[in-house]
């Protein structure tokens, strides 16, 4: 089948092992990230390290998901301000892999537009992730104080408490975000969808969940009962807010890389192209 | 006895001294974080996590002890900084000393600078070997006497005692850096001097404590826009108003300050292009520049980056004239030593007296050196086991592949704990001083 040739060669020419990797330093970078903020003064030179790794990393993710959709993309829907990605392009290039891996073609342009809304809002989240953590370097407000807001749950639960439940380190986040492997490849066998719809489902789903923080996000103020009670405390000792929206952003902006990337393995196993 | 003429005088390092406690376990204060000889290189100087300042003394060679051979002896040890308590931010500030800095010499008493994150000292070391006695108003042990029961007069006389050396801090130079100090520099005028934290570079006037100039500031409006921090500053040896700063992005700026009181606008940038073909996730992180050093003559200057060290000619600001791999056989490692943050480790590197030689320090306590001229490199090691006197150090060698030879060590069982991250050359011989966590060791030249 072209799609399969066509998807192990994206796959051969990146390498598994460059994917790994990315992996890899995402996860490191991550967890250094939480780390360093749960340190009182974390090293500057460290921090600003770290998250241009992150940002570095934010660049492939782009580059492999806008080479995973059509030739025709739509411009960028919106660029973060402030946050000019100001990364050398050293990465592999998306123009050596053309071929979208799964058929995204015109009758599916909804969905191609979902993939494009999905990345620059993940984009967005982690931009913004990381402008927040590095305008909270500077607040004289401890930054690492609080709980990290907690991340959603997987995409089976959306509601009420394992939104708010506080997650560990990223490690178990991880799992977390793998269990939305067996509910999105059932539902497509058990459901039987069309792949498109299946597919469109599947995006619109993560689409309302990762929207809804980012109003949250956006808002600062607008947090639940639960999170209030726990962050009184900071709260009462800082003015801002923006402890509370940091610890959201980053603790968020974990889950949805990990849930991106997990997706993005489920649709490139899930889904070959016919 | 010229310190490392060129061409075919290679050096022949061996063992001299080694400071310091033997235990196993080191107490993490006791770990050293700077080291530096002073302009004579009579006297050696250590700062450690604690706070505490140890200066050494060379002993003069004598007829009496040939072979003591200018042995270094502890000279003063003295507190220089104590762990303080930012209240405003409820931050502790760290009493490690990150560097120390003397000044030239200009009457009997010593000077030094040493910085902790955020205040620099300016320390006066002073020798006392005599004493006054035979006071009227007070008895030998200090009392104060009864003046109804003085019947005579008499002049005090200075009677010798044994040597003492008291240090005093002069001058206190404080609440002028907001982020972490990580440079202190002292001009060739010997009256100002300059101190560096990652955003912002100042200069003081060694007179002058309740104020300094801002001379380079990088902070953005909005810091989310920060991509980039100052890693290390320098003035120039001879020219006065010339200082440079090196950046985390593996630049380096050299400032004129006759051009403007505030030299955010650099005279020149040295920056090497990239080599697309060796980028990774982690070039940016390797290329952070740790340290820069200007050659004694002015004309060059050295940058050591996770990797390498660069000799820079002034005069050519897109390339370094040398590049010297430290450690090439890390490259295959860096996601490894990205994850236990060895990649992070600041490694310093420093000049021999006629820049014809460069030193800097790498892991499992090896140490390497490269001859400018000969191209010759060699790699050493700091150990208690190659510690008897005079014995001649062996050089080393890391596997990197392949069959490992007798004598080699494989890059796996390399200690990345051992790691030599301060070493200072003493500026007019072939002696020079390597920190090994907590111990110092003093290697010298045979020929010496």
């Amino acid at each position: 089948m072209v799609a399969k040739g066509q998807k192990r060669k994206l796959l051969e020419g990146r390498g598994g092992a460059w994917e790994s990797q990315l992996q890899s330093v995402l996860d490191i970078s991550m967890e250094k990230f939480h780390r360093d903020q749960a340190l009182v003064e974390p090293s500057l030179l460290r921090s600003v390290l770290i998250s241009n790794t992150l940002r570095q990393v934010q660049s492939e993710v782009r580059a492999q998901v806008e080479s995973l959709s059509s030739v025709k993309m739509p411009s960028k829907p919106q660029t973060h301000s402030g946050l000019e990605p100001d990364f050398p392009s050293g990465s592999p290039s998306s123009t050596e892999h053309n071929a979208p891996l799964f058929s995204l073609n015109d009758e599916n342009s909804n969905t191609e537009e979902d993939v494009m809304a999905w990345t620059s809002e993940e984009d967005f989240s982690l931009s913004s992730a990381i402008s927040v953590i590095l305008k909270d370097l500077d607040t004289v407000i401890d930054a690492g104080q609080g709980p990290p807001r907690a991340p959603l749950g997987s995409v089976e639960n959306l509601t009420g408490d394992a939104r708010h439940t506080q997650y560990p380190p990223s490690s178990s986040r991880t799992e977390r975000a793998s269990n939305v492997v067996p509910s999105v490849k059932s539902e497509a066998a058990c459901l039987g969808c069309p792949q498109d719809v299946v597919l469109e489902k599947l995006l619109l789903d993560i689409d309302t969940s990762v929207f809804e923080p980012e109003v949250n996000l956006l808002q600062g103020f607008s947090v639940t009962a639960d999170d209030l009670v726990k962050y009184l405390p900071s709260l009462s000792k800082s003015p801002s807010a923006s402890s509370s929206s940091s610890s959201s952003s980053h603790g968020q902006a974990t889950w949805e890389i990990q849930e991106i990337e997990h997706v993005m393995d489920i649709l490139m196993r899930t889904y070959p192209q016919s | 006895m010229m310190a490392g003429v060129g061409g075919g005088n290679d050096f022949q390092w061996c063992f001299s001294q080694v400071k310091g406690a033997t235990d196993e376990d080191v107490a993490e204060a006791d770990i050293i974080s700077t080291v530096e000889f002073n302009y004579s290189g009579e006297l050696l100087a250590t700062g450690d996590k604690g706070g505490r300042v140890v200066i050494f003394q060379r002993e003069q060679e004598s007829k009496n002890r040939p072979l003591s051979r200018g042995e270094y002896n502890v000279y003063s040890t003295f507190q220089s900084h104590e762990p303080e308590f930012d209240y405003l931010k409820s931050l502790e500030i760290e009493e490690k000393i990150n560097k120390i800095r003397w000044l030239p010499q200009q009457n009997a008493a010593h000077f030094l600078l040493s910085t902790n994150d955020k205040t620099i000292k300016l320390w006066k070391i002073s020798e006392r070997d005599k004493r006054a006695e035979g006071y009227n108003l007070k008895d030998e042990d200090g009392r104060l006497r009864d003046p109804f029961r003085i019947t005579s007069l008499r002049v005090p006389v200075l009677m010798p005692m044994d040597l003492m050396v008291e240090a005093s801090p002069r001058r206190i130079f404080a609440n002028a850096h907001t982020y972490h100090i990580n440079s202190i520099s002292v001009n060739s005028d010997y009256e100002t001097y300059l101190s560096a934290d990652d955003l912002r570079i100042n200069l003081w006037h060694l007179e002058i404590t309740d104020r300094s100039f801002n001379i380079v500031d990088i902070k953005p409006a909005n810091m989310e826009e920060l991509t980039e921090v100052i890693t290390a500053a320098e003035c120039h040896p001879h020219q006065c108003n010339v200082f440079v700063y090196s950046s985390s992005k593996g630049t380096i700026r050299l400032c004129d300050m006759r051009a403007g009181a505030l030299c955010d606008r650099h005279s020149k940038f040295f920056e090497e292009p990239e080599d697309p073909s060796s980028r990774s996730f982690f070039s940016e992180i390797i290329s952070s520049i740790s340290d820069v050093k200007f050659s004694h003559s002015g004309r060059y200057m050295m940058t050591r980056d996770y990797l390498s060290v660069k000799v820079w000619d002034l005069n050519m600001e897109n390339r370094p004239v040398e590049t010297y791999q430290v450690h090439e056989y890390l490259r295959s490692k860096l996601c490894s030593l990205y994850e236990n943050d060895c990649i992070f480790d600041k490694f310093e590197c420093c000049w021999n007296g006629s820049d014809s030689a460069i030193m800097t320090g790498s892991y499992n306590n090896f140490f390497r050196m490269f001859d400018r001229n000969t191209r010759r490199d060699i790699t050493l090691e700091a150990s208690r086991e190659n510690s008897k006197p005079r014995a001649m150090l062996k050089p080393r060698k890391v596997c990197t592949g392949g069959k490992r030879k007798k004598d080699e060590i494989s890059v796996d069982s390399l200690d990345f704990n051992k790691k030599i991250l301060h070493t200072a050359w003493h500026p007019k011989e072939n002696v020079i001083a390597v920190a090994a966590t907590n111990n110092l060791y003093i290697f010298q030249d045979k020929l010496n």
